[in-house]
């Protein structure tokens, strides 16, 4: 096979908008591991729970995007809350299994209570842009994508003016920097926990809804995202921000490249590789984890 | 229990009895289950509950396990015997190159990275087709021969089933009984402590790491074998939700009450006949639920029944 230019160029932009999708959710990792120490092996439903919400609110909403996406997005967030305060807020930092336990317990509940619903059959969503696309010389994406690429760039500048510039980012960077410090100094860690979940779980929400219209929706979508996810957050070193979405960018990159030049296994089993050799040489991650430091 | 290897020895024997009373081959197959169920949660048990290393690599040693068993039979023509020692062998060798690193590493990344690991042996599986086939599976695997008998009913494979059962909790309940397995908890209790007596916890780590992995391997293989067919579908994370869910129940760091909770919780819900899904739905809940109410399991949970008794009799 010869590299012809616009075929590297079309996968390097279908990596970015792959790698977009999963800094999306490796940074929701990490703000709540970040915040509370622990991980939540749900938040992959919840990216599964944007994209249902998508496939049912936009048939409502008269196929409008936007407002189905907004919609989807608070009630993901919802449920961030309300998992918050049922079963993480009675977590001490330290639990760490037993928050793994307690959250895998619950993807199995809602995997299985929405396949009980709704059944395993993929469902195709259609949006009011359908499959219309936007050409550029002698390249072709679907608006679908180029909206998804840009509403998670929107998102992590959203995401950097909260933690940089409002005091509600400021006291989750400082419980993730100094736990102790950040109570003397009055700092709530139930409220900025909550923010933390409910955040993350906004972000996984909009990933969902993001690729509702791009993908197959199904019950099972969350679970092939997460365990990349979780790749990622240790690739990047745990609880660092910047560094998950740093490793989630290159992996969308290389996946995206592998995947148009050798046979699919590769690309699959690449971020698994690349973690374990990450692991070999620097036990911590690529970058240190310093806190959360945006910028 | 003052006395439990004469009781254990009793249950052993009462379990050997199971297929001469019944004729039912389902039941008898539920039996199967239980048996091996049990043993690669006590396997999860030494590794999870008394190093404290909350591990989901067992999932991808059960598979390496099962298709290591299968391929010796059919691809490379060797005896179902030697499929099984390669099984132990292969998912020990992996447990120790794959161990060193992620041990070295703290244990947030440690549960991530045997996770990783256990997906990746599901990823091999599935897309090395020359070797696996895939998801199309190695089906008719040939039933086992010994002694001049074809083990080719499952009330003829409920025999071997067993014999293995017991002598892996032999020897795991030697093993945890030991000097080893005090080690092993001192380690998840307070490690810094560990090694100001002189003890270096990484050779116990890898080595409570690796004979887990080699014991869920040789019970995979022991399991294909049962079912007679291997696939893709042998990595499907529900085996590693039961592991668990019957390790938590039982009592994590409680050699008994594992396996108790082993043969409960592979039996109820064959005799309950949920649907797949209910099933898990089911499974979640009570995983959930066990979480909180009792995150030390049965076991726990009676031990501290017993303190607060003994504590009432003081007063």
């Amino acid at each position: 096979m010869t590299i012809d230019a616009v075929y590297l160029l079309q996968l390097t932009l279908n990596g970015i908008a792959l790698g977009l999708l999963y800094a999306l959710i490796a940074v929701g990792l990490s703000l709540i591991f970040g915040v509370m120490e622990i991980i939540n092996f749900a938040h992959g439903e919840l990216l599964m729970l944007g994209a249902f919400g998508m496939c049912f609110a936009l048939p409502v909403m008269g196929l409008l995007y936007w407002p189905a996406l907004v919609a989807s997005v608070i009630g993901v967030m919802l449920v961030g809350f309300a998992i918050y305060e049922v079963l993480l807020a009675r977590l001490r930092p330290d639990e760490f299994e037993r928050s793994i336990l307690i959250t895998l317990g619950l993807s199995i509940i809602i995997i299985h209570v929405m396949q009980y619903l709704f059944t395993a059959t993929p469902r195709m969503v259609d949006s009011q842009f359908g499959f219309d696309g936007v050409e550029i010389g002698a390249i072709r994406i679907t608006w679908t994508r180029v909206i998804g690429a840009g509403v998670a760039l929107a998102a992590f500048a959203g995401l950097y003016f909260v933690l940089r510039h409002t005091q509600f980012g400021r006291a989750m960077r400082a419980i993730a920097q100094n736990r102790e410090a950040a109570l003397m100094v009055g700092i709530r860690p139930r409220v900025v926990a909550r923010n933390a979940v409910v955040l993350a779980a906004g972000l996984s929400g909009l990933a969902g809804a993001a690729v509702a219209p791009i993908q197959n929706v199904t019950p099972y979508m969350g679970q092939f995202m997460i365990f990349k996810a979780f790749a990622l957050v240790i690739i990047g070193g745990l609880g660092n921000v910047p560094g998950a979405v740093v490793a989630a960018v290159g992996l969308g990159l290389i996946e995206s490249w592998i995947g148009g030049f050798y046979e699919i296994v590769w690309q699959e089993g690449a971020v698994f590789v690349i973690m374990i050799v990450v692991l070999f040489l620097r036990p911590d991650g690529l970058f240190k984890r310093g806190g959360m430091r945006v910028g | 229990m003052k006395h439990p290897l004469p009781l254990a020895i009793a249950v052993a024997l009462a379990f050997a009895a199971l297929p001469i009373v019944t004729a039912s081959n389902y039941l008898v197959g539920v039996g199967v289950s239980a048996l091996i169920f049990t043993v690669a949660a006590a396997a999860l048990n030494l590794i999870y509950g008394f190093t404290g290393l909350l591990s989901f690599a067992q999932l991808g040693f059960w598979g390496i396990g099962g298709y290591a068993a299968a391929l010796t039979v059919v691809t490379f023509g060797g005896t179902y015997w030697m499929g099984l020692v390669y099984a132990a062998l292969l998912s020990g060798i992996v447990a120790l190159v794959i161990g060193y690193p992620i041990l070295r590493t703290n244990r947030h990344a440690f549960v991530i990275s045997t996770l990783t690991f256990a997906l990746l042996v599901a990823l091999i599986a599935r897309d090395w087709v020359d070797l696996t086939r895939g998801p199309l599976g190695i089906p008719n695997l040939p039933p086992p021969h010994a002694f001049g008998v074809t083990f080719d009913s499952p009330h003829k494979y409920y025999a071997i089933a067993w014999v293995f059962t017991v002598a892996m909790l032999a020897f795991l309940y030697a093993l945890c009984s030991s000097r080893i397995g005090r080690t092993l908890v001192a380690i998840k209790q307070n490690e810094p402590l560990v090694r100001a007596q002189g003890i270096s916890p990484m050779p116990y780590k890898l080595a409570s790491f690796a004979i887990g992995a080699a014991i869920t391997g040789a019970a995979g293989g022991v399991f294909t074998f049962y079912l007679r067919i291997i696939d893709t579908s042998f990595l499907d994370f529900y085996y590693m939700q039961t592991f668990l869910i019957i390790v938590i129940i039982g009592g994590a760091g409680s050699f008994w009450g594992v396996l108790l909770s082993g043969v409960v919780l592979s039996a109820l819900p064959e005799a309950l006949r949920f649907s797949a899904d209910f099933r898990m739905i089911i499974y979640g809940v009570i995983l959930v639920v066990a979480m909180f109410v009792m995150p030390t399991g049965v076991a726990g949970w009676l031990r501290e029944r017993k303190l607060t008794a003994m504590r009432e009799q003081l007063r």
